[in-house]
């Protein structure tokens, strides 16, 4: 078990920014924190870092108490490494330095790399590809090659934990995509547990094992990317993970019938129970058919977006907006009169909690 | 804390550890001792002022106001006062923010020269300005020639009168409202103005109605600081209105003191109360006018040129540099070439050149060495210790910003709001005895002038200190205590790195301010502890003018000095690590 967090609550005067939250780290995981801003998340890492004290709850790093009832470890003190959001590279330190910073100072450096401190840098920075490097200023150095020294320096001293503050948030579209290989390919080399904290869904499906979906500081959801992403047990996770159209309607033993229309069925064999007693089916835009005859709800185009690789509908059904992607192909002229449809539904992994209505 | 291993160890340290395993004990106790010596050295001495100005033999009374308010002389003081102050600030703010207007808006060359040239006043003390031009303005000088020889029976201006005091407070003090407005406007966003024009108003109209209203409140919070500065200065009424025999509040209420008159401490403390209040009601307003314009403050700062001069370019770009070169040197190379004659009234010319004066100041008078000596010592400990003690308190007051952090830079600025003399008076009321019956030896020795310095100028550090550490982003420090480093560890290799051309600059200021200190100084010295700025007011009063300039000289150069070697530093440190 590498880090453990149980009721878990912080707040700043009268706002409460985490409400009760317990969590399991385990040893080696990827974990991404999910949700817009104010959510939490970096408050929640922030008390993992000990820069902030928990209002109450207990912290464990590494089998170690670093928060319980009127003690805190101090950052300085426990085993954790991380990115910021900024990078915070030392303006005055030349690559090598930093990197070999934590060597110097880190109070859990295994001992095989104080002995070959300098051993240990060259790896590090070979290992984000920054061994030619070493004798460079912070600002001598392209954004990427920086992130790649602040990545270099979290991973030095080997923590149990790393830390990362939304590291891509302040990097180019291209070089994000290229620094998310980077980041899995450290995490499988060196073996460390993640907590990485995103505003960014595809960021968090795209690299972590398990992502937290936080909103209002609390969680919404803990699952697998795939879980997250198909089945949402909370409206907030479907929308803000799969950008889902929230779908009134009734739910009866034959299906959903989408806005209460007795005529037509959906197959609502995984909807979780959070939305049949909201009577809300929810709908990620790839998920719906648009057909401009047929049968299925009538609606009309009311805007449309050329993507490249597909469209992007907004279709009024019955005074109700829905977002709808459809292949390239698919061409509608604003304002066409259409009948929309679900395609296809995923089938859960065993782990995830179906909800059969009965 | 990791104190354990410590804690079982006998002797005079175990008490020391035992608190220190304490964090929150340890913390309240440091903040405690923190605002009791606050409260003593800055707060208390101002109350004693106030006291005193009300009692008679630890008796209250309002005699010593009736006394002082019933008295002709004394409006006449406030008189000068008030005209002295109203015109020098007004001729302050009309230089400065159109010198502010023209080097931000406009695309006049060399900017950066003209900005070193405007700011050169204010870096050299402005009793030795005035001295400088008072040997400009003498009779026998090249300038006075020159006026003599063009047509129309032209005579130098003098300058021991009322303009004359009002002209050089406004050149002294003009670079105040110039860095303020400098500041404001570069400030206001250029896309304002551009969507005014757009929204289809005139320049003018864009002038009157966007620009204006939002440089106002930063133009007279810069007016404000120059009514301040003006009110608080010393050096100029004394070198002027002393021999011109016009009295003003700061230089009536040092011929009290030093006069010794009857009840002339009282007297002198109800002036010093009037004083003082003026001043700090200027600084209240001061600091709401700058409340108010920080919602500006989020805007980046543009430098770019706004509009152009056209063919008046070359003229205007003339005119300056003629007027500002006119301004900085001409009048020091006046007092040069005064402090090079062997007496007052000698033609000038290569024979009559002599280093005699020199000579004397260097080497010959013990009073100016000891002065020297004085000056150096008590701005290198003033300035070592607000760098210490400044950057604490400014460390506290940007990292944990709350009420208590908030007062004691309140607290630290009282001392600085207050003009000169009346700190100085404060000072002597405290010091003298500080508990009844008990008089520890403070005042009368150099102790007096070293906490009168530190408690005035600590301020300006903690400022320093504070824009340094503003731009020291919080990561940084985060990033030190993630990869292990905190205490004495961080502070050496992550924060003082970062921190130092920062805090020097700070340091620099208060180095030289109390290098050449003179208000304080003039009321709290006693014989053996003369300072440099007292020194040559003594000359000066004295009549020896060769003396006097030829140490303003001597001054002049260690500051520049100073001053070079510095950014010499600074030049190195900047190579090295550029700002990301």
């Amino acid at each position: 078990m590498s880090a453990t967090l149980q009721d878990v609550r912080k707040t700043f005067g009268d706002t409460v920014a985490l409400s009760s939250i317990d969590l399991d780290i385990k040893d080696g995981e990827f974990i991404a924190m999910l949700g817009p801003s104010g959510c939490g998340k970096t408050t929640l890492l922030r008390l993992l870092a000990g820069f902030e004290t928990p209002t109450s709850g207990n912290i464990r790093i590494d089998d170690i108490e670093a928060v319980e009832p009127g003690h805190m470890v101090p950052p300085e003190k426990r085993n954790i490494g991380m990115v910021f959001q900024s990078f915070a590279l030392w303006p005055h330190m030349k690559v090598k330095e930093q990197v070999q910073f934590p060597l110097d100072h880190h109070k859990y450096v295994p001992d095989r790399f104080k002995k070959q401190k300098k051993e240990r840098m060259k790896e590090v920075l070979e290992m984000v590809g920054l061994q030619h490097y070493a004798d460079r200023m912070p600002n001598e150095l392209s954004g990427g090659q920086k992130q790649r020294v602040a990545l270099a320096r979290a991973v030095a001293a080997q923590p149990s934990l790393l830390l990362m503050d939304e590291p891509l948030s302040s990097l180019d579209a291209g070089l994000r995509l290229e620094m998310r290989r980077e980041i899995q390919a450290i995490h499988r080399k060196t073996e460390t547990s993640i907590v990485y904290v995103t505003h960014d869904q595809s960021e968090a499906l795209a690299m972590a094992d398990r992502v937290i979906v936080m909103n209002h500081g609390s969680i919404e959801q803990i699952g697998s990317p795939r879980d997250i992403y198909s089945f949402p047990q909370t409206e907030f996770t479907a929308g803000f993970v799969g950008k889902a159209n929230m779908v009134p309607g009734t739910f009866t033993p034959e299906g959903f019938h989408p806005l209460s229309d007795t005529d037509i069925v959906w197959p609502c064999t995984r909807v979780a129970s959070t939305f049949i007693e909201n009577g809300t089916f929810p709908v990620r835009p790839e998920q719906f058919q648009l057909n401009q005859h047929g049968d299925g709800l009538k609606g009309r185009v009311v805007n449309s977006q050329f993507q490249g690789k597909e469209m992007h509908y907004v279709v009024e059904v019955q005074g109700h907006s829905w977002t709808v992607d459809t292949p390239a192909d698919v061409q509608l002229p604003i304002g066409e009169e259409i009948s929309i449809s679900l395609t296809g539904i995923e089938t859960p992994s065993p782990s995830q909690t179906v909800h059969v209505y009965s | 804390m990791d104190n354990t291993a410590k804690k079982n160890q006998g002797g005079p340290a175990s008490w020391f550890s035992a608190l220190s395993a304490h964090p929150v004990l340890w913390k309240r106790m440091m903040l405690a001792v923190t605002l009791v010596v606050l409260i003593l050295f800055f707060v208390l001495p101002i109350v004693r002022l106030i006291w005193l100005s009300f009692t008679e033999d630890a008796v209250p009374t309002w005699q010593h106001y009736n006394e002082v308010l019933s008295d002709a002389g004394t409006w006449t003081v406030i008189q000068n006062t008030f005209w002295m102050v109203l015109g020098s600030t007004i001729m302050t703010l009309l230089l400065g923010v159109f010198m502010a207007w023209l080097i931000t808006y406009s695309d006049i060359r060399a900017k950066q020269a003209i900005h070193v040239m405007v700011m050169l006043p204010f870096i050299i003390p402005s009793y030795i300005i005035t001295l400088s031009w008072t040997q400009l303005f003498r009779d026998s000088s090249w300038f006075s020639g020159i006026l003599q020889w063009l047509p129309g029976n032209l005579e130098t201006p003098d300058l021991y009168t009322l303009p004359g005091m009002i002209f050089m407070l406004g050149l002294s003090n003009y670079p105040l409202v110039y860095l303020f407005t400098v500041a404001v406007l570069r400030k206001i966003p250029q896309e304002l103005l551009s969507a005014a024009r757009a929204s289809g108003s005139g320049k003018w109209t864009v002038f009157r109605k966007i620009t204006l209203p939002l440089a106002l409140p930063g133009i007279t919070g810069g007016g404000l600081l120059a009514f301040l500065a003006n009110l608080d200065n010393f050096g100029i009424p004394a070198f002027l209105g002393i021999p011109g025999n016009i009295t003003v509040l700061s230089t009536a209420i040092y011929q009290e003191v030093v006069g010794f008159g009857p009840s002339a401490f009282a007297r002198a403390a109800v002036l010093s109360v009037l004083l003082g209040v003026i001043a700090l009601l200027g600084t209240f307003l001061q600091w709401m006018l700058l409340r108010k314009s920080r919602e500006l403050e989020t805007a980046h700062e543009e430098t770019g040129p706004r509009f152009r001069l056209g063919v008046w370019r070359f003229p205007a770009e003339t005119a300056v540099w003629v007027a500002l070169v006119f301004i900085s040197f001409v009048p020091l190379s006046s007092m040069v070439s005064s402090s090079l004659l062997s007496a007052y009234g000698v033609d000038f010319s290569l024979e009559t050149i002599t280093f005699s004066n020199y000579s004397y100041i260097l080497f010959e008078n013990e009073k100016t060495q000891g002065a020297i000596g004085n000056s150096l010592m008590l701005a290198l400990w003033t300035a070592v210790t607000a760098l210490i003690a400044g950057t604490i308190l400014a460390y506290y007051r940007v990292r944990r910003p709350s009420t208590l952090t908030r007062s004691t830079e309140l607290i630290t600025g009282l001392p600085y709001a207050l003009p000169g003399i009346v700190l100085a008076l404060a000072m002597i009321f405290t010091w003298m005895e500080p508990i009844p019956g008990w008089n520890p030896g403070i005042y009368g020795s150099i102790g007096i002038l070293m906490i009168a310095y530190i408690t005035r100028f600590m301020i300006l550090q903690v400022r320093g200190s504070m824009t340094a550490l503003m731009q020291v982003d919080i990561s940084m420090e985060e990033a030190s205590h993630v990869f292990g480093a905190k205490g004495l560890i961080k502070w050496r290799k992550i924060m003082l790195p970062l921190l130092l051309p920062g805090l020097i600059s700070g340091t620099m200021l208060v180095f030289l301010t109390s290098f050449t200190e003179l208000t304080v100084s003039s009321l709290l010295m006693s014989a053996g502890n003369e300072t440099i700025g007292v020194t040559i007011f003594d000359f000066e009063q004295a009549g020896y003018t060769h003396y006097s300039t030829a140490f303003s000289t001597v001054v002049v150069v260690l500051m520049l000095m100073v001053i070079g070697s510095l950014m010499l530093a600074h030049h190195l440190w900047k190579k090295k690590v550029v700002k990301t």
